[in-house]
């Protein structure tokens, strides 16, 4: 076996959990490289992936909560960090439509992600269904509502 | 007493405005997000659009990198403990500490030509090398750096001033701190071993010797504890590197790199403050169709606001402080009352001020 395969092996056996406990609602999972899982999962399906990380795997760190705008939909990556031998990052992304981008909250499961949350509702627009206080959060106040400087529709007016 | 957050006003669009750089642009614009950690912001981006983008990075540069990452954490560490000093009203300690640490941020200028913002790092390598008579100068600067911070170290674990004033304030429990996603120095003083130098190694740490320090005091004493003790660490790395460093080879690539092909990544930094991210994707032209930066400060609010609660108010600038946040420091609090139905907003010269008659009064040190 070469270098590389077993330094992934641990990766792939936890990709195969995941297959398992998730069925059809994990399209995609591929690992990039040592400690860098990347998973898509439907929309909605996002928390049963977390839900099962947490109890099966003592998973709580949320590193971060990405929105990108890719034009049609927006797609949302949770990075998550694994504590636990073998240690991992984790990328669970998932996509709304850009004409009604709403997606449940992961909140109540994974605490950490909660201003991580209010962050891309801020940027990006979605709404995260269920969160308890999905108040403005980077934005000045008098910041106009319904405008959402990350979307690629939004330019700079001067430079 | 309970606290709520809100972080104030020091947004400033970075993240759109890279989107409508180059690269190369954006590599010294995101070393403005933090004047402290400037390296790590710009390392972190410069890793992430290598990985997306599969370019190469030179041994000696990875080298390079390290060095430049390890003598800041020694500058911040440094800056916050006098700043520490200055919150428990112990100024001789501030006093000494950036004198002291005038040293290293010698050795940065001399390294980068520059005391803040050393714009080391661009695609594919970094933009100076650090030759042999320079390595030795290194060292030397080391030698004294080390010496002091071992003095600070016996000062921090016995001097009373500093016991009295930090010991119990602040405590964040190891299980709460993880469930709310704190990073750096605030969860490792509460014995948790979250580093990601070790966890997740970059640059040369996978090679590098060291240990990883914890403290399980979980209190604003630990927290500078844990900040002097990495400091003789980053010692001990910048050393091993100066020592393994080859002493031939290229630092950068010898064309600049200026289109990054399509892809996407994530790199994970350990700054001083801790776990840093950088998501770049990128879709082969000169500019990143996104990139996403978290910064420490933002993983620990929730868990400052937690450590925060049932503190006095005379113990909050310390006990804010020992997170070492990082946001415009003109930021107010504002004080409700709730059994005499009053409300006040103290800017945090207000709040120092305070904070020292009070102590002053109830002799706590």
């Amino acid at each position: 076996m070469s270098k590389k395969k077993k330094e992934i092996k641990s990766e792939e056996k936890l990709i195969e959990e995941l297959k398992a406990a998730l069925g059809p609602q994990l399209e995609e999972a591929y690992i990039k490289r040592p400690r860098r899982i990347h998973l898509k999962v439907k929309p909605g399906a996002h928390r049963k992936a977390v839900e099962y990380m947490r109890d099966n795997w003592d998973l709580w760190h949320v590193s971060t909560i990405t929105g990108v705008d890719l034009g049609e939909n927006i797609e949302v990556i949770f990075h998550l960090w694994r504590f636990k031998e073998p240690q991992t990052a984790i990328m669970v992304r998932t996509y709304v439509p850009k004409s009604n981008p709403k997606l449940e909250t992961i909140t109540d499961i994974l605490p950490s992600s909660n201003f991580y949350e209010r962050e891309v509702h801020d940027l990006l627009g979605v709404v995260f269904e269920g969160h308890p206080n999905l108040e403005r959060l980077i934005l000045p106040e008098d910041w106009p509502e319904g405008v959402y400087p990350l979307r690629k529709d939004w330019q700079p007016t001067q430079e | 007493m309970d606290v709520k957050p809100r972080i104030g006003y020091v947004h400033r669009g970075i993240e759109k405005a890279l989107e409508n750089r180059t690269y190369i642009q954006g590599a010294f614009l995101v070393e403005r997000v933090c004047g402290i950690c400037s390296n790590a912001h710009q390392c972190t981006f410069m890793m992430a659009t290598e990985e997306a983008g599969g370019i190469e990075v030179s041994e000696k540069a990875n080298f390079i990198r390290t060095i430049v990452a390890e003598l800041e954490r020694i500058h911040s560490h440094l800056l916050w403990l006098g700043a520490a000093g200055l919150e428990i009203g112990f100024e001789t300690l501030f006093m000494y500490v950036w004198r002291d640490r005038e040293v290293v941020m010698d050795l940065l200028e001399a390294i980068s030509g520059n005391r803040v913002n050393y714009a080391m790092n661009i695609l594919g390598g970094v933009r100076r090398d650090i030759s042999p008579e320079l390595a030795d100068k290194i060292r030397k600067g080391l030698d004294y750096l080390e010496e002091r911070t071992n003095y600070y170290k016996k000062l921090c674990l016995e001097e009373s001033t500093v016991r009295k004033r930090t010991e119990g304030v602040g405590v964040l429990d190891p299980v709460t701190g993880v469930k709310l996603g704190a990073v750096g120095p605030t969860i490792r003083a509460s014995g948790v071993k979250f580093d990601v130098r070790k966890n997740d190694p970059h640059l040369k740490y996978d090679e590098a010797d060291f240990e990883l320090i914890t403290w399980d005091t979980c209190d604003t004493f630990g927290r500078v504890v844990v900040r002097v003790l990495e400091t003789i660490e980053s010692i001990k790395i910048i050393r091993w590197c100066l020592d393994h460093m080859p002493k031939k080879g290229d630092i950068m690539p010898e064309k600049l790199i200026r289109r990054v092909p399509e892809g996407e990544a994530y790199a994970r930094f350990e700054a001083q403050r801790g776990e840093l991210i950088y998501y770049v994707k990128s879709n082969g032209t000169d500019k990143p169709y996104r990139v996403k930066i978290r910064t420490p400060t933002m993983a620990n609010i929730l868990s400052v606001a937690e450590l925060l609660k049932g503190c006095y108010i005379a113990d909050l600038p310390i006990a804010l402080a020992s997170i070492d946040p990082c946001f415009s420091c003109e930021d107010r609090i504002t004080f409700i009352d709730i059994e005499k139905e009053k409300t006040w907003t103290w800017t945090r010269e207000e709040l120092r001020r305070y904070s020292r008659e009070f102590n002053e009064k109830e002799k706590r040190w």
